[in-house]
């Protein structure tokens, strides 16, 4: 690099041409390698093959499993030789080739003679070889040597077998596990490495050992340690310990916690930045143990190396995430680093200032953003989105700013991911910041006027058809969508046709001018987009007159697809064309997918346009549109609420049943729905035998039997139950699985005509208050609560017990009565003794329900709690508070 | 797991590629990504200049000595601090082979020495030997002095 720049590139110019690897083909090296077979070797020479054979596998080159076993058994010719040069070759060149089971016979003898060789070095490379291409036979008969190099005076040797041993743990753990009491000599070496190795090995034996490990722990944090990565990983295991053991209770001190702070003072910075991420990773780590370690890492922000000042912020990152507060103190400095050179830093500090920011820096915050945008990739830019999307949550006042910042980089250059996440964001804060609708729609809107992305045009169509028209000017979007009808390709021209239609349909006084509008797409070259406008044009109905529009229309139009697609695209290419028409009713309707699809769904935000938010309530008309279906429940009324489903048999059994309870005001319909994986059998009038002994207020009305249930294709049949009007009953219920089977001939797939009655144990369903509870979120708690007022409050206290932390007590009273938490009052500060938890919902009869549950725990693990329920009718509120008193 | 060891010429030709415990498939996609990665931030940058990326859950520890650029992966114990001590001893090991920074030349004429260093630095993903000294002996199959 010293050497001036003009000088250096005219060397580089005869060095490219004389480079020894200059035009190498792997045919001819093959060819070369020959020279193995020589009887007088020329290790010089042998040892150039090598090295061109190394070059071209560490370009990627393959060879067959010819040339490699050619290769191979000629490079086993090799050990003839005395060259020391040359061994060391042989060595590495066996590893790269890894020859096969049937193969590495050839060298073991050479091998083993190596690993009992008196010169130390033939025998730690001997040993790493055979570790490398042995299997479990061939090491039951090396394991003696391998124990004894463990304990090797040659550190080589025993870091060989050490390392051998790590690696061979996982194909042979119990030969391996044998070897625990050398190891643990060698934790005791003096050779740094060895010690290194022997410890991460011994561990890896006992880490299921907690005693054990325990006690290394002990030894080893009072004992000398000899290297920083030793160390490291000596704090790693201490944390473990940490976290198995939990405070200990006469004290109240953390056991080990003092060497962990003893350790931010290590001169390595590798063990500081251990020490410190373990200080900030323990459990319920109190701001007096957190704050030697953020002034720690507070120092690194500032250091000159980008290594440090990354892995700084990196952990400073975390811990913004749980202690927010904690790490406010390092603001200035990580201001200073969103001009890092590094984005990845840059970026780093930017999310953690978002995270600890208060509602007063946002706008300064903001601005440095800005910046900062334009040159960054749109990985990190979609890291930044989504922490702003947060903070726009946690802060709903701030939408202003935030939402003009999206759509701000929403018109700049970017890729599609990067786009939908800021999309996506936008659609979100619509849903939940009831203000940030109309200035969100009209941002999209302005999106779509320049959008080369297909999919996010259409998406942004749907939402926009769903929300524009409850809007309070729904006229100012037709412009948008209109233009898309004349600008874009044919998908976005049949989803703005669609979208178009929607205005129509819900907002009378544009009825006229939609059909304008309808009318001239039905010239479009596009054929899709031509039927749609046609078919819009005849169901919205009339000429285009200022009328109603039918209920049935509405439903058509913003009613979800209640056939699963995948049933719907069997029946249609089953559909031969014919005189008759293709029925869509006769499409089975059978939610194989929808029992599974709910599963995934809890503790999983619905995100933007992926998951729209009428995704719950379009799962539950899919159920309501199903027992409408049913004669027998037509006359049920309204579907108050149905359950996610609960499994009513272990995963993996023959029969596997899950059940979703219906409630309706009068009444309650269990839908079991049923699934046979035997194919050998087919399952015919099945029906599930309730016995509802145990719940007296329900008498049984009605069963819907499903007449047959082949393998493999889910079913339901349902039972219904007569209860009390507007009572929220509960009971439990008893369930056997009764059928007829026959057997199925595997070969043809026909059932046999005689069939055997049988039954089938199911686990026993409960109906719990927390059925009667919809989860319906309010945005902003605090406007709700007021506007309820205190005319129908109930407030009283309760002692839940001692409980094993206070989120489990919260979790406990949230489940119980199955409301909403609101902004984001679930989640329970680590280390506080001290919660209030916000939750919202509509009770059966269609009462609000809001609740305000304040919690504290003491010493003794005993919770205290204070309910306050506030809802449109005193009765419901009493209601609250019994739940809670008998659960 | 110290996931690869990737060195590159200026142009960002392959000179060295090893990986430990990626899918076949994963590796074209990890070159062209370490890369374009030196190709937009080694410009300038010192010998021995530790730079750090990250990605998910991996992180990157890259550097540039002389015409190669080198660049170490690793997840999980491997994270940016172990990997700068792991890309330290490469860089030392290679500039004591070379005995000087290296050229592309330098460096493809001790090929085969560079190739006994890696294999005594890092065996199938984990950390073996960090002292140049040492290491230097261990490829020419001598015993370490300590010893």
């Amino acid at each position: 690099m010293a050497q001036p720049l003009v000088k250096k590139d005219d060397d580089r110019d005869d060095e490219y041409e004389y480079s020894p690897f200059l035009g190498i083909e792997k045919g001819a090296v093959l060819q070369e390698a020959r020279v193995f077979n020589d009887p007088q070797l020329d290790p010089r020479r042998c040892s150039q093959v090598i090295t061109k054979l190394l070059y071209l596998l560490n370009q990627g080159e393959t060879f067959t499993k010819i040339e490699a076993t050619e290769v191979f058994f000629a490079v086993t010719k090799l050990f003839q030789s005395k060259d020391v040069g040359l061994r060391r070759m042989v060595y590495l060149i066996i590893k790269e080739l890894s020859p096969s089971a049937d193969e590495v016979i050839i060298v073991t003898s050479s091998l083993m003679k190596d690993m009992n060789s008196r010169t130390d070095m033939y025998r730690a490379n001997a040993i790493r070889v055979l570790c490398r291409i042995t299997d479990g036979t061939l090491l039951t008969q090396i394991e003696r040597y391998l124990k004894q190099a463990i304990v090797d005076k040659n550190p080589v040797v025993a870091s060989a077998a050490l390392v051998s041993g790590i690696h061979l743990l996982q194909t042979n753990p119990e030969i391996v596990k044998r070897w625990s009491n050398e190891v643990q000599e060698a934790v005791q070496s003096r050779a740094a490495l060895v010690q290194f190795h022997a410890l991460g090995l011994l561990h890896q034996i006992r880490q299921n050992d907690r005693l054990a490990v325990s006690k290394l722990v002990t030894s080893l944090t009072r004992g000398t340690v000899r290297s920083p990565l030793a160390q490291c990983l000596l704090i790693r295991y201490t944390s473990q310990v940490i976290r198995e053991s939990g405070m200990n209770n006469q004290t109240g001190e953390r056991p080990f916690y003092d060497y962990l702070e003893g350790c931010l003072r290590h001169k390595a910075e590798m063990v500081i930045f251990e020490a410190a991420r373990a200080i900030t990773e323990l459990s319920g780590v109190t701001s007096r143990e957190l704050n030697p370690a953020i002034t720690v890492l507070q120092l690194f922000l500032s250091s000159s190396k980008p290594v440090l000042r990354f892995a700084a912020v990196r952990t400073l990152n975390k811990v913004a995430m749980t202690h927010p507060t904690a790490v406010t103190n390092c603001n200035i400095d990580m201001e200073s680093l969103i001009s890092d050179q590094n984005r990845s830093i840059a970026t780093l500090a930017i999310t953690t200032l978002l995270k600890t920011g208060n509602e007063s820096s946002v706008d300064r915050l903001m601005k440095q953003i800005t910046n900062f945008m334009s040159d960054i990739a749109d990985e990190f830019k979609i890291v930044v989105v989504e922490a702003i999307r947060s903070l726009c949550l946690k802060f709903p006042l701030k939408y202003r700013a935030l939402m003009n910042f999206l759509s701000n980089i929403l018109r700049e250059e970017g890729g599609f991911d990067y786009k939908k996440a800021i999309v996506d964001s936008i659609v979100i804060l619509i849903r939940d910041i009831p203000d940030a609708k109309e200035s969100g729609l009209l941002h999209l809107c302005e999106f779509i006027e320049d959008c080369e992305f297909t999919y996010l045009s259409t998406q942004i169509l749907h939402f926009l058809g769903n929300e524009g028209p409850k809007t309070s000017d729904p006229s100012k979007y037709i412009r948008y969508i209109y233009n898309r009808v004349i600008l874009e390709n044919a998908t976005v021209r049949a989803a703005a046709v669609s979208t178009l239609a929607k205005f129509g349909a819900m907002v009378d006084s544009l009825k006229p001018r939609i059909f304008i509008l309808l009318k001239r797409c039905l010239f479009d070259n596009d054929d899709e987009v031509r039927d749609r406008a046609t078919l819009y044009l005849n169901t919205l109905g009339g000429d285009g007159s200022v009328v109603e529009t039918d209920s049935e229309v509405k439903e058509f139009l913003f009613g979800s697809f209640d056939i699963p697609l995948a049933n719907m695209e069997t029946s249609l290419k089953n559909y031969e064309p014919s005189e008759e028409p293709f029925d869509i009713d006769s499409v089975p309707r059978e939610v194989k997918s929808l029992p599974l699809a709910e599963k995934k769904a809890p503790g999983k935000k619905p995100t933007g346009l992926g998951a729209p938010p009428s995704a719950p309530t379009s799962a539950a008309d899919a159920y309501e549109k199903l027992l409408l279906l049913i004669p027998e429940f037509a006359s049920f009324g309204k579907l108050f609420k149905s359950s996610a489903p609960v499994e009513l048999t272990e995963a993996e059994t023959e029969y596997a049943v899950n059940v979703v309870k219906h409630i309706f005001d009068n009444y309650v319909v269990f839908q079991y729905n049923c699934t046979n994986t035997i194919p050998e059998q087919l399952l015919e009038n099945v029906i599930v035998v309730v016995d509802a002994s145990d719940a007296e207020d329900f008498s049984e009305i009605a069963s819907k039997p499903l007449r047959s249930l082949p393998c493999d294709s889910p079913g339901q049949t349902f039972v219904a139950f007569e209860k009390p009007e507007g009572v929220p009953a509960v009971g439990k219920f008893s369930n056997v699985l009764r059928f007829i089977v026959k057997e199925v001939e595997p070969s043809t797939g026909e059932a046999e005509e005689d069939g055997v009655e049988d039954e089938y144990q199911l686990e026993d369903l409960e109906v719990v208050a927390a059925d009667y509870m919809l989860k319906v979120g309010v945005s902003n708690f605090k406007n709700a609560w007021e506007s309820m007022g205190p005319d129908c409050e109930r407030v009283d206290e309760y002692g839940l017990g001692p409980r094993e932390s206070l989120t489990e007590a919260v979790n406990a009273v949230i489940s119980l009565l199955g409301m909403q938490p609101c902004e984001g009052t679930e989640v329970v500060a680590s280390n506080s003794r001290s919660h209030t938890c916000l939750l919202s919902g509509v009770y059966i009869g269609n009462v609000k329900v809001l609740v305000r549950l304040s919690f504290g725990i003491d010493g003794q693990k005993e919770v205290a709690m204070k309910l306050a329920v506030r809802s449109e009718d005193e009765s419901v509120s009493d209601a609250l508070h019994e739940i809670v008193a008998s659960g | 797991m110290l996931l690869a060891v990737l060195m590159a010429n200026s142009e960002g030709n392959i000179l060295v590629e090893r990986f430990n415990g990626v899918p076949a498939e994963e590796r074209l996609h990890w070159r062209s990504f370490l890369v374009k990665l030196g190709a937009d931030n080694l410009k300038g940058v010192k010998n021995e200049e530790l730079l750090v990326a990250s990605h998910k859950s991996v992180y990157i520890v890259y550097t540039v000595l002389g015409d190669v650029s080198i660049f170490v992966v690793g997840k999980d114990e491997y994270d940016e601090l172990a990997l700068s001590e792991a890309i330290s001893v490469i860089t030392s090991a290679i500039k004591d082979v070379c005995g000087k920074v290296p050229t592309e030349r330098l460096f493809l004429d001790k090929y085969g020495k560079i190739c006994l260093c890696l294999d005594e630095i890092v065996w199938k993903g984990l950390l073996e030997n960090t002292d140049k000294d040492r290491i230097k002996r261990l490829i020419r199959l001598k015993p370490p002095t300590e010893f």
